[in-house]
């Protein structure tokens, strides 16, 4: 049994995090915003929706968290068909001549599957997404007639925006349940170019990714870790009335004088953020002030987490939705631009 | 022989003295006369008189004739005024209306004014009276005469007053054009609206537009004035407001760099500015900041700063 994490270890934790941060920002060159996100996502126990090109470092970028955490690693592509029961089990014939039937990706490791890669995720039909939406929100799926718990489950999925030919675009809900939409970029400085050109450290991805100590954050300790510091960081009267008034300028921008150009503003948005959505940025918030060392939240940390974790839960109209692309950034950005704290 | 030639030496001889003779008495005849010039402008009292009077011809009826009389005289004789016509009216039809003598060194000029009122049916001669000016030089009397001075006078109209059917003879003028002042109107105008953006100007530099962002600190100031001691929540969300007031937008203490970047007036108080913002979030978001009386004097002073920057004063 592991022992129970008290606030006083918090900073130690935090220490760990930053090395590992560190650690992976050495690992994958240019990406220190998103390894950022995806570090408080991990540590807040939230599944992320990755974008962005291919060949980019999505997977070395999620092995090297999957090393870091210690737990197993499992990835799947999506396929147009791709079924759930792929997900679940495999059948084959063995040596004998006998059927067999193994455990699939999801239960093979058991409950020791801490990062799950989900590539492609549009590709895959809706059944497939719906058994992974009950993975991603209950941690637990029924097979062979009996539930099987998967308590460390982070669930990371790529959508491939370039292609739409033959693709499946994520329900609203199943956007919903993914905490952050992680853009993940070519980087643009041509030094950092240069050495992931050149440099034959990054050939080898194996031997890349192993060079990041394993177990620097032990994966079975992260529930426990996100639930003492979901207690221990505070949330103010203030930053909570912050926080209340971006949520509601999020369901209606015209009150809070929030415009755009060439868009009515008064039927912009079909959808603002859900409930769960806000409570995803604010546990968001709270990981990232534990990380910059601070046990209160301050309106910035909301501010920086905002785009991360609202751009995909709101829902345009859809006479605007051929703009979305451009729209949203601007909504999101015109919205913090609008709301004050105090 | 040589006594015909001794003859006519002789009568050569004679001729000649007699030419020289005659040149002699015309020389002599000359220089009298000279002498009786000089003589005569010494002795003479009044050296030099003119009457100077405009053309004689072409008045009517209201008319007014300036006459001027230049007098020069010797040193001690004076003009006695009494001896001018008296200002008023002369005869039936002629009003000397102004008189006026002025002494320019030896000149005396003596300037009239008539005004006629004779009304004549046809063109008629008339004459301004002349008169006798008389100088004293000491129990002496000079006078010197104005002779009369004779002019014509025409009438209006015609003697017969006709009708038209169109128009009556007799009526005004037309009216004369009025002088064109869309000039002066212009320069009224620019002038008035100079003046207005001139004043519009300064009152915005002083901030007296009740929306303006010059008055941003006066308000805050005051709204501060009004607060009751101690309360620190409002008075840093009174200073909160103006200074997002005063970037369009919140200001949070991550983008101060940008808002320094628009208004470099406030790099100046760069420092105080971040202890107020470290100050504010460690009141209202971790709830452990202490509250002294100094720290609301400090944000009076901070604001008071910002005040003398909106106003162009620091």
């Amino acid at each position: 049994m592991t022992k129970m994490i008290t606030d006083a270890q918090l900073p130690d934790w935090r220490d760990k995090a930053l090395k590992f941060e560190q650690q992976i920002n050495q690992t994958v060159l240019g990406l220190q915003p998103a390894v950022r996100n995806i570090l408080i996502a991990v540590f807040t126990r939230g599944h992320v929706l990755l974008e962005g090109n291919v060949g980019v470092g999505k997977t070395t970028l999620l092995r090297a968290i999957a090393q870091g955490l210690g737990g197993d690693y499992q990835r799947i592509e999506g396929t147009i068909d791709l079924m759930p029961a792929d997900l679940i089990y495999y059948t084959y014939l063995n040596n004998d001549g006998r059927p067999c039937v193994d455990p699939g990706p999801l239960l093979k490791q058991g409950d020791r599957l801490a990062t799950f890669f989900f590539n492609e995720i549009n590709r895959a039909r809706p059944q497939v997404h719906s058994l992974l939406l009950r993975a991603m929100a209950e941690r637990s799926i029924n097979a062979f007639n009996r539930d099987y718990q998967l308590p460390h489950i982070q669930v990371f999925a790529d959508r491939n925006r370039v292609e739409k030919e033959e693709t499946f675009e994520l329900p609203a809900a199943a956007k919903d349940r993914f905490m952050m939409e992680i853009n993940i970029d070519t980087p643009k400085e041509p030094g950092i170019l240069d050495e992931l050109m050149f440099n034959p450290r990054f050939h080898d991805t194996d031997q890349l990714v192993s060079g990041i100590a394993a177990d620097t954050i032990p994966y079975y300790q992260l529930n426990e870790l996100a639930d003492t510091l979901q207690r221990s960081v505070q949330t103010s009267p203030k930053l909570r009335a912050y926080a209340l008034a971006l949520w509601q300028a999020t369901q209606d921008p015209n009150a809070y004088g929030v415009k755009l150009a060439d868009v009515d503003m008064t039927t912009l948005l079909s959808t603002g953020a859900s409930p769960r959505g806000m409570s995803y940025l604010i546990r968001a918030s709270k990981t990232r002030a534990w990380l910059q060392g601070r046990d209160h939240v301050l309106p910035e940390d909301i501010q920086a987490l905002f785009p991360v974790c609202m751009t995909h839960r709101l829902f345009l109209n859809p006479i605007y939705a051929y703009r979305k692309e451009q729209l949203l950034p601007e909504l999101i950005e015109a919205i913090l631009r609008q709301v004050a704290a105090p | 022989m040589i006594h015909k030639k001794v003859g006519a030496n002789l009568f050569a001889q004679n001729t000649l003295n007699m030419r020289i003779n005659s040149h002699l008495q015309i020389l002599s005849l000359f220089m009298l006369m000279l002498l009786a010039g000089c003589s005569g402008s010494v002795t003479e009292p009044v050296s030099y008189f003119a009457v100077e009077t405009p053309r004689p011809f072409g008045y009517v009826i209201g008319d007014e004739i300036a006459q001027r009389i230049v007098i020069e005289t010797r040193p001690g004789i004076t003009l006695q005024t009494a001896s001018l016509p008296a200002r008023g009216q002369i005869n039936r039809w002629l009003n000397l209306t102004q008189i006026n003598v002025e002494q320019q060194g030896e000149q005396t000029v003596i300037n009239l004014r008539y005004q006629i009122f004779y009304a004549p049916l046809e063109v008629k001669m008339l004459s301004l009276p002349g008169f006798t000016l008389q100088f004293a030089q000491g129990d002496n009397v000079l006078s010197k005469d104005v002779p009369d001075w004779s002019f014509t006078v025409a009438p209006l109209r015609e003697l017969a007053v006709r009708k038209n059917e169109q128009h009556e003879y007799m009526r005004p003028d037309v009216r004369p054009p009025l002088l064109s002042d869309s000039a002066a109107l212009m320069g009224l105008w620019s002038s008035c609206s100079v003046s207005v953006l001139l004043g519009t100007y300064l009152a915005y530099l002083y901030g007296y537009f009740p929306q303006s962002r010059r008055r941003v600190f006066k308000q805050a100031l005051k709204q501060l004035a009004k607060l009751s001691e101690g309360d620190m929540a409002q008075a840093l969300t009174i200073a909160h407001k103006a200074f997002n007031k005063l970037n369009r937008q919140p200001l949070f203490q991550h983008q101060l760099t940008d808002f320094y970047r628009q208004h470099s007036e406030y790099q100046r108080i760069n420092k105080s500015l971040e202890w107020f913002f470290d100050y504010s979030y460690h009141y209202f978001f971790s709830g452990k900041q202490a509250v002294t009386p100094q720290h609301l004097e400090k944000i009076r002073e901070l604001l008071e700063q910002c005040r003398k920057i909106e106003r162009g004063a620091l």
